[in-house]
């Protein structure tokens, strides 16, 4: 009853024409600014974190987490469309979404994601309302090993991504690792492959690789084919989802809400795995795992369900302790601080109105969001009918500008299109880029988490099989190994079988 | 459609903000005497070498509109952030000197990170002229509550039966935070292990709540809502007096320790070159602006003491002991990043 008493004061607070109008602005322009490639949440809310100071504080919280839900709705929109992820964790929306774009499903594609968001955000707005502060403390007994142990399953689960040569996939996890590798070291500050710039210090922005590795190698390889694989769309049907397209997406959606819901409350790459994970976890469970990477509608529902049931899960320990789990969050704590707000457990209780009228806007927030973005669908593939040599272009344009506006830093956009060729090189190679990019976030976590839970134990290994969780992760991860060799153990005995029986 | 207009603005107004330093450096280097007098005629950027949310974005937000107003021109925040704050550095350092580029300069950026990177291009006392300090950060000495120590007597004596044992975190292996509990553990003579994190107070602050590692040293800013809250307690603070936001919190002064008096300080530089006259008209304005209650009352919720510098000079010096002091500290403790 109490929380009944709760959600109605939520909504009070959040159905006010002000408060209504401001999350649908933040909404608005986070979808607006998220299309951007490159422009991904953290890029998006800092250039609008200022305009939120004059506002009152539930207004000010109720706008930014409606753009950050925008922001990521927008990612996912050009990941699909153009193959430009906006952000890591749509990095996997752009596989097999792309892919369906190519096959005239771009509309299709469009309204699963939106849809499936919307079923993830409404499940975890709920989950939150129910358990946000118990499941706070579940987020602060992982320590530094059992994050070595999860990290180091995610990377092995990155090879599940690939959908052609596993040696290739590991050829490109290990170079995404070797380029996570620059940049000041946490431990001893000492610059790593910085070659004395100062830009380098913080290693390469995520959205470099990604913008170069997709976005621009993938322009490229376009050029390089004959003019009918150029035009992006030959017809477009299916617009809508029917039933039976429902029937197939329901289920990813759902496993993906409770995976991404999960792994959402945990700092760092929380919203990564997720989105990752669901999509190994999908090909897994598919009957038609060959369907993936060329455009299964599983490939999307998942992961895109995953990341928004993972985003709104990371504000928890925000809310609940006043510990942010990612920088979008740690922008977060910045706004409650300008506005005069100590963020942290007695949030709660000094002031109700913006604990439940935040959790209430984020399910407003996702719906405003479905019905701004399902009537835009049709819009976005019209986009698609516009010729390739005005396109390009423009998608090179705005590449360059997002990938500029992250640090307002030339150097980023040099480094795009060198990633660009490097892309294009890769694709000639049948070398795919999304192993390199959870090579590249993940790799530096296991250093950093590695380092640092052997510093706390003082230099003992054992601390990754004694503590129950890193435990669980490094069993979790030898058994994905063993289902990773079998098969190819199998098929190299069969194929020395058939060389025998020759 | 305020909201919108802002947007836009942060954009173009950089952009107008360069274009009118040219123009304003042109007409300097002509009519030097008119273009200070009528100084300032251009909007002002003040460069933040942190991204927005910080403690520094924290104090130049909250400077930004009492200043513009005292000024009559608009004060640009731009967050520059990248290379523990070496990029925007760097960047201000090589702006023109005539007043429309400032730089928000911290303990980080201008006192430790000379010595911590020895490649540095900038050197910070030569390359800045320094205006005024406006916030002083007290340093909090934080535990897990499960942790035995209730008070630095009592630590000093728990990590003496304990030799290296006992783990302490840190935002970073060259931060301030770090240094802080590095000076402490060498005047009391404890062996203790260091554990550093990245990504700013967040993930440290947490793995101390969980219990992963004991102890730490944060800025207080970051630590006050968790010591309030009980889900974190504090041994000490590095000021000379007591805290009012936590009157109950020792100072290590009072518990024996003198030399751990430290402060994670923001302050407005200029780059060198920029004319005295100038200076001085952006002092005054600075020290009109600290005196506003709103500042105040913002920054001391969280901790931080909102101050100025009785002037330029008295920055200046202060600077330079604090830059000894921490040269110090790294020469000793041998951090080093070649």
């Amino acid at each position: 009853m109490e929380l009944f008493n709760d959600l109605l004061l939520g909504f009070s607070v959040a159905l006010t024409p002000m408060n209504l109008a401001y999350g649908f602005l933040g909404v608005l322009l986070g979808t607006i600014i998220g299309v951007l490639p490159g422009l991904g949440p953290v890029a998006t809310i800092s250039i609008l974190l200022p305009v939120t100071f004059a506002l009152p504080a539930p207004a000010a919280l109720i706008m930014l987490a409606g753009i950050y839900y925008g922001a990521q709705y927008g990612g996912s929109t050009t990941a699909i469309l153009v193959n430009l992820p906006g952000e890591s964790s749509s990095v996997v929306t752009a596989i097999d979404g792309y892919q369906m774009a190519r096959k005239g499903q771009a509309g299709l594609a469009l309204a699963t994601a939106a849809l499936c968001s919307f079923i993830a955000g409404t499940l975890a707005t709920i989950v939150i309302a129910v358990a946000a502060p118990a499941l706070a403390e579940v987020a602060l007994d992982f320590g530094p090993a059992d994050y070595f142990s999860l990290m180091l399953f995610g990377l092995v689960a990155a090879v599940i991504l690939a959908h052609g040569s596993i040696v290739k996939a590991i050829g490109m996890i290990l170079v995404g690792i070797l380029l996570g590798t620059i940049g000041i070291d946490a431990n001893t500050s000492v610059e790593r492959f910085t070659f004395g710039i100062p830009s380098f210090g913080d290693g390469i922005d995520f959205a470099v690789i990604a913008m170069g590795m997709f976005g621009i190698g993938e322009t490229i390889s376009n050029l390089g084919g004959s003019e009918q694989s150029r035009t992006f769309v030959k017809e477009v049907k299916n617009l809508w989802p029917r039933w039976a397209d429902i029937k197939r997406f329901i289920a990813p959606a759902l496993r993906g809400t409770v995976l991404g819901g999960c792994l959402g409350l945990l700092p760092g790459g929380g919203p990564v795995l997720a989105s990752f994970s669901t999509y190994a976890l999908e090909k897994k469970l598919s009957k038609t795992p060959g369907e993936f990477g060329k455009g299964a509608i599983e490939g999307v529902a998942g992961p895109e369900a995953a990341n928004n049931a993972a985003a709104q899960t990371a504000f928890i320990p925000m809310l609940t302790l006043g510990l942010p789990s990612s920088a979008v969050m740690a922008l977060m704590i910045g706004a409650l601080m300008m506005q005069g707000l100590s963020p942290g457990p007695q949030l709660m209780n000094q002031r109700p109105d913006l604990f439940w009228g935040l959790i209430a806007s984020m399910w407003l927030g996702n719906l405003m969001l479905v019905i701004l973005n399902l009537p835009l669908v049709g819009i976005w593939v019209k986009l698609l009918s516009v010729p390739y040599r005005m396109l390009y272009p423009a998608i090179m344009l705005f590449c360059c500008i997002g990938v500029y506006s992250i640090h307002n830093n030339a150097l980023d956009v040099v480094l795009a299109a060198i990633f660009g060729g490097f892309g294009f090189l890769a694709k000639k190679l049948h070398c795919e880029p999304a192993p390199l990019l959870l090579g590249f976030i993940l790799g530096p976590m296991i250093e950093e988490t590695l380092r640092r839970a052997l510093l706390i134990s003082h230099g003992d290994p054992s601390v990754f099989v004694t503590r129950p969780i890193s435990l669980s992760f490094l069993v979790l991860t030898f058994l994905l190994l063993i289902v990773l060799v079998a098969p190819m153990i199998r098929v190299t005995r069969q194929r020395a079988f058939e060389e025998s029986t020759d | 459609m305020k909201a919108c207009l802002s947007v836009t603005r942060r954009a173009v107004l950089s952009g107008v903000a360069l274009a009118g330093a040219v123009l304003a450096a042109g007409l300097a280097t002509a009519l030097p005497a008119s273009a200070q007098a009528d100084y300032p005629n251009q909007p002002i950027t003040l460069i933040v070498p942190f991204a927005p949310g910080g403690a520094s974005d924290f104090a130049a937000r909250l400077l930004q509109p009492r200043l513009s107003q005292i000024l009559g021109q608009q004060i640009v925040v731009e967050n520059r952030d990248g290379a523990a704050g070496n990029v925007g550095m760097d960047l201000a350092a090589r702006a023109k000197p005539d007043g429309y580029t400032l730089f928000l300069g911290n303990v980080g950026t201008v006192s430790i990170n000379p010595y911590i990177f020895s490649n540095l291009r900038v050197k910070p006392l030569q390359d800045f002229v320094p205006i005024s300090i406006v916030a002083d950060t007290p340093g909090l000495l934080i535990a897990n509550p499960a942790f035995p120590p209730n008070n630095v007597k009592e630590l000093v004596e728990y990590v003496k039966a304990r030799p290296g044992q006992v783990n302490f975190a840190s935002p970073g292996s060259g931060s301030v935070n770090r240094l802080e509990m590095e000076a402490f553990r060498r005047e009391a003579g404890l062996d203790m292990i260091h554990v550093p994190y990245k990504g700013g107070a967040g993930p440290a602050t947490a793995d101390v709540m969980g219990g992963h590692v004991s102890l730490m040293f944060v800025t207080i800013s970051s630590g006050i809502n968790h010591v309030k809250g009980g889900r974190l307690k504090a041994l000490g603070v590095s000021t000379k007096q007591r805290v009012p936001q936590l009157p109950d919190v020792p100072t290590m002064t009072e518990q024996g320790f003198p030399k751990s008096v430290s402060s994670s300080w923001q302050g407005v530089l200029a780059p060198a070159g920029t004319p005295q006259p100038i200076i001085n008209k952006l002092h005054a304005a600075i020290v009109e602006a600290m005196k506003d209650p709103t500042i105040k009352e913002r920054m001391g919720e969280s901790g931080v003491i909102a101050v100025s510098s009785p002037t330029p000079a008295d920055f200046k010096a202060y600077i330079e002991a604090d830059a000894a002091k921490w040269s110090g500290v790294i020469k000793d403790i041998g951090v080093k990043a070649d």
